[in-house]
């Protein structure tokens, strides 16, 4: 079960850090270096926070409704503590771009929807050569 | 006891940071916390699909909560970021930014929660059709984002523009009134876009063939589900865009509060019944797909219907702006 879960984190988690560091990197290249390394930052915290989303799953099965949202709340709470981080950071610093830190914020979730469509994509361009 | 400006543009951005976050959190939660109960159920019922059930809640729960994330963008840039101007007027632009999309949050996190319950009891009841499942959840729940997004765009409008050469009588009620339209009726919409994906989810657990049907029905369930929303945008657009004419008379300032009050409470029933109406047809589409054509034309009746309220609504909203 667990293993599982691991197994998900571990594909989308790689492809946004690859994402972010082949993106960033061209970025940093191009004298674009708070865009790229806002990128950068956000992504790595939007990683932390999908890790502890899969960490904190075994906590609320098993529990009664009432219980599971309250653990849903906390979990909440203490996951965007940090996602706050980088935000702050890009908001204060002028070395970090605050627009590409949002978007290295939703990183892990861009990776999910384009694995998802380009799936449902190519099967329905195999279904209808066949 | 006297303030300057400042000090109540301080006020206004706290207050404003601190009702974008804690509200929404909210919905986040509340939809976090219903996937998490059917994913009981589901392994409660199948005890060995456990890894396939806590893959789709991660995945279900990382795109649920989105909503709450923007929220956290405004909050943070409400706390941290200079505004554009420093005037008495700037102070009512990020109280209503901070209102709008802390209210405007809560419909989507809830609603995207719902597909995620499904999906997990649907991965139960037909293993095989997994993969569509999970990806029928991902559309169902990107597009419940949508409310959400409107309201984080109304609320970057407001901390962005400069309001400071506008009249702050009435502006600082058009202001608010455009955070409370888009916020308010942004939950109705992105509540009932999730009753739609959730009976999705549930209809091609029940038969994986109906898939297509099922998801076509969806997506034009949802996306009528949506048009509450879409009018609290309007009318949030006209009370930020449109030149108010300078006026210290009380009414003039309450008509404006008023507009935005109107659409935003009129939108928010319209969007959960149009939400019932596309669950009702997906969850039929899925059983008898046959009849996929009536049903869809009899959901679209339905939801016409229910948006009359929220169409009533906007006129008296205009009403409020350009005649009073």
């Amino acid at each position: 079960m667990i293993e599982s879960v691991r197994e998900t984190q571990k594909k989308y988690c790689s492809r946004a850090i690859v994402t972010a560091i082949v993106v960033g990197f061209f970025l940093i290249a191009g004298d674009y270096r708070p865009i790229g390394k806002g990128l950068v930052l956000g992504t790595i915290f939007s990683i932390v926070n999908f890790v502890l989303i899969g960490e904190t799953l075994p906590w609320r099965l098993g529990k009664v409704k009432s219980k599971t949202l309250a653990i849903a709340l906390g979990s909440i709470i203490f996951r965007y503590a940090l996602l706050v981080v980088p935000l702050i950071l890009a908001a204060k610093l002028e070395q970090l771009n605050f627009a590409t830190t949002v978007c290295g914020i939703f990183m892990v979730q861009i990776m999910i929807i384009v694995d998802h469509f380009r799936a449902a994509i190519t099967s329905t361009f195999r279904t209808s050569i066949k | 006891m006297a303030y300057d400006v400042q000090t109540w543009i301080s006020l206004a951005a706290y207050v404003g940071g601190g009702l974008a976050m804690g509200l929404g959190a909210v919905g986040a939660a509340i939809g976090e916390g219903y996937t998490a109960a059917q994913a009981n159920e589901a392994l409660g019922q199948n005890p060995k699909m456990s890894g396939e059930v806590f893959k789709s809640m991660l995945v279900g729960q990382a795109i649920a909560e989105s909503a709450s994330i923007f929220a956290l963008v405004i909050a943070i840039l409400l706390l941290f970021v200079n505004p554009a101007a420093t005037s008495a007027i700037t102070a009512s632009s990020l109280f209503g930014a901070g209102l709008c999309m802390g209210l405007g949050a809560i419909g989507s996190g809830v609603g995207s929660g719902l597909p995620g319950g499904q999906a997990c009891l649907g991965i139960v009841r037909q293993p095989a059709a997994a993969g569509k499942l999970t990806t029928n959840m991902l559309v169902g729940s990107a597009v419940c984002q949508t409310p959400a997004i409107f309201a984080m765009v109304v609320a970057l409008v407001l901390i962005f523009i400069d309001y400071s050469k506008a009249p702050l009588y009435p502006t600082w009620a058009a202001l608010i009134g455009a955070g409370l339209s888009m916020g308010l009726s942004a939950i109705g919409s992105g509540m009932g876009g999730g009753f739609a994906a959730g009976a999705s989810c549930e209809g091609i657990a029940r038969q994986p063939e109906s898939a297509t049907n099922v998801t076509t029905t969806m997506l034009v369930g949802q996306a009528v589900s949506q048009t509450p929303a879409i009018f609290g945008l309007l009318i949030s657009f006209v009370l930020m865009f449109k030149s108010h004419e300078a006026s210290t008379t009380l009414s003039a300032s309450m008509a404006l509060l008023g507009a935005g009050i109107c659409m935003g409470f009129g939108g928010i029933g319209p969007g959960i019944g149009n939400g019932m109406a596309a669950e009702g047809a997906v969850r039929w589409v899925a059983r008898n797909m046959d009849h996929a054509g009536e049903l869809m034309r009899i959901m679209l009746v339905g939801q016409a219907v229910s948006q009359s309220t929220a169409i009533y609504a906007m006129v008296i909203s205009l009403v409020l702006i350009f005649v009073l």
